[in-house]
């Protein structure tokens, strides 16, 4: 560490004003304030502190929080693959099988992405805000592992130029970027997005299976069911063998198909601890979401007719299911395109968790409404903040009349 | 009973107004730079979908329609199809309930009167009102309720859209948005976010 610093200091004054390669500071900046907390100090007059956190210290809070549903979905890769193929594989096996499937995507994903954020720094002679961070290691997370690369790069660019730069950089989108990649994704290469084939790596190529082996993720099986499989023996989810089941243990531990960083509930907990732990999340959306989510699922379970069976799917079980877990911890929770009033943290997160299970239940063209209801909110919370803002200018006038 | 809400969610969320058929998009862009006159705007038009939709049913089921005058004329009305006339019926229909709806206010609500100004007659030539009572003659509703709750809840969808739109302005309003898009280009973007999220609804079946 010591001896990177002094190395950036020594070629430091290249990049200053009047210095050889002037014209790349922004750049420079960006990698030199990524590296080390800029040593900017508070003047002995200012009447304020400079905190050494600023928003890039933020930001790797949350890349940290991910890292264990990085290395889970990692692992799953893998191991998924070797279940489809009937064949037995150690650990580790699973686990390099993972990385390689993985790490391109996660690399895709960031070159596109700051590729096209230091172009916008460069022509707008800024430094760099935290960018792409979080964004970057979100995208490989929420697609499925058998998505051609091209895509990831392509859906990238756009979600980061029409979703982020041209509303002015970081801290000022509307929507959440990563999301956006995904709702890009979904429309524009459905077949690549849904279906039985994506989830498993291998599976598209005409990869050799073993028997009746199905790649549907639990959550699709689900929407599946039939009214009379479902008075038969309930609901049951298979992990991709027909013959084996798979219980809710299973799927809360997360050794399932699904996209890549979704499937464990457990290490998004984890996740979701660190976050709420160094106070970089907000819990009340975290907690109206569940909240939010849980009352839908009763509602369903209650009024559940022959019609649509999947309304009688337990509300407990869609918590553990697709990107539910995942879109409310780390996408959910974005504090830019989130409610920014307290009041409307409340209202924002459990519409988001409400609005999802309605859309996955009764909207028959997504299996996952997650993505969707986050986006949904993220374009009326400007409109919830409006409203608790205006609500507390009313009483507080009133206080004032009275 | 359940007919007339299906149809009702229907038109907010899944049919909406701006977002499935960019409808009425002069005066959502034009109107939608604050929330207060977006929200005025949004009732006004409320009240004229409201208002237009089920007359312009009875208009198009008591006159217009092949066979409608049977109640004036008897059974020469059999070959009788005026709905050639449609768009030009249901124009006047609009323009002057607006201007009625315009009296109204006036005299009744000055206060609300004065804070639309030129939005109320400017409904007048909204294509979502317009849209409103097209849909109507194409989607065949069957009875007057069923009419007047699509023309509500279009309104409402309308309504929506334009102060969720105007809260992303006022929100967006200090961020640095490249010169070339402030202003109208960069709510067209937005408008295009909004739509993907309203994708959220398409499809689903009621």
């Amino acid at each position: 560490m010591k001896g990177l610093l002094k190395y950036i200091e020594k070629i430091k004054p290249n990049f200053e004003q009047g210095g050889k390669y002037e014209k790349w500071h922004s750049i420079f900046e960006s990698f030199e304030t990524f590296l080390f907390v800029p040593g900017v100090t508070t003047p002995k007059k200012g009447a304020h502190i400079r905190d050494a956190m600023d928003s890039k210290r933020l930001m790797s809070v949350v890349v940290i929080a991910l890292i264990p549903a990085l290395l889970f979905g990692m692992w799953n890769t893998g191991y998924q693959h070797f279940l489809a193929l009937g064949e037995t594989a150690g650990f580790m096996q699973e686990f390099i099988h993972g990385l390689i499937k993985v790490l391109p995507i996660v690399l895709v994903s960031y070159i596109a992405g700051l590729g096209t954020e230091f172009i916008f720094v460069y022509i707008k002679k800024k430094e760099i805000e935290e960018g792409f961070l979080v964004s970057g290691l979100l995208i490989p997370l929420i697609v499925p592992v058998g998505i051609p690369l091209w895509m990831v790069a392509v859906a990238t660019i756009i979600a980061v130029v029409i979703g982020k730069e041209v509303f002015g950089g970081t801290g000022m989108n509307i929507v959440n970027p990563a999301l956006l990649t995904r709702a890009i994704l979904f429309f524009s290469y459905p077949s690549k997005m849904s279906g039985d084939k994506i989830w498993v790596s291998g599976l598209d190529n005409g990869m050799v299976v073993s028997d009746a082996y199905s790649g549907a993720t639990p959550l699709a099986q689900a929407a599946s069911t039939s009214s009379e499989q479902l008075t038969e023996h309930g609901f049951k989810f298979f992990n991709g063998l027909e013959k084996e089941s798979v219980t809710f243990f299973d799927m809360f531990m997360g050794w399932i198909p699904g996209s890549i960083g979704e499937t464990s509930t457990l290490m998004i907990l984890i996740g979701a601890a660190i976050l709420l732990y160094t106070g970089v999340a907000s819990w009340k959306i975290m907690f109206s979401g569940l909240v939010g989510a849980i009352l839908m699922g009763l509602i369903f379970n209650m009024f559940a007719t022959d019609t649509n069976p999947f309304m009688a799917l337990p509300f407990y079980d869609h918590l553990v299911l697709g990107g539910f877990a995942f879109g409310l911890v780390f996408m959910a929770t974005d504090p830019v395109t989130a409610a920014q009033t307290e009041k409307g943290k409340w209202i924002y997160g459990f519409l988001v968790g409400f609005i999802a299970i309605l859309v996955r239940v009764l909207n028959p063209a997504y299996p996952e409404g997650m993505m969707l209801a986050i986006l949904l909110m993220n374009v009326f919370s400007p409109l919830i903040d409006y409203y608790v803002v205006r609500g507390n200018v009313k009483k507080r006038l009133k206080r004032m009349s009275a | 009973m359940q007919d007339l809400v299906n149809i009702f969610v229907k038109s907010i969320f899944i049919d909406n107004m701006v977002f499935a058929y960019f409808l009425g998009m002069c005066s959502y862009l034009a109107v939608s730079k604050t929330v207060k006159t977006a929200t005025g705007l949004g009732l006004a038009v409320v009240f004229v979908l409201g208002i237009t939709v089920p007359v312009n049913y009875l208009l198009e089921n008591y006159i217009l329609k092949k066979g409608a005058l049977e109640w004036l004329i008897g059974d020469q009305a059999a070959t009788l199809d005026l709905s050639f006339l449609s768009f030009i019926m249901f124009i006047a229909v609009i323009a002057s309930m607006v201007q009625l709806v315009e009296m109204v206010v006036e005299k009744f609500a000055p206060s609300l009167y004065t804070s639309l100004g030129i939005f109320l007659p400017l409904i007048a030539v909204n294509c979502a009102i317009l849209g409103g009572a097209l849909f109507m003659q194409e989607r065949e509703y069957t009875s007057i309720g069923e009419a007047t709750v699509f023309g509500l809840g279009s309104g409402i969808g309308f309504f929506l859209a334009i102060i969720g739109i105007a809260a992303i302005r006022e929100k967006i309003r200090y961020s640095e948005v490249p010169a070339p898009l402030r202003g109208i280009g960069i709510t067209f973007i937005a408008t295009g976010l909004m739509a993907i999220a309203f994708m959220t609804f398409m499809g689903i079946k009621l």
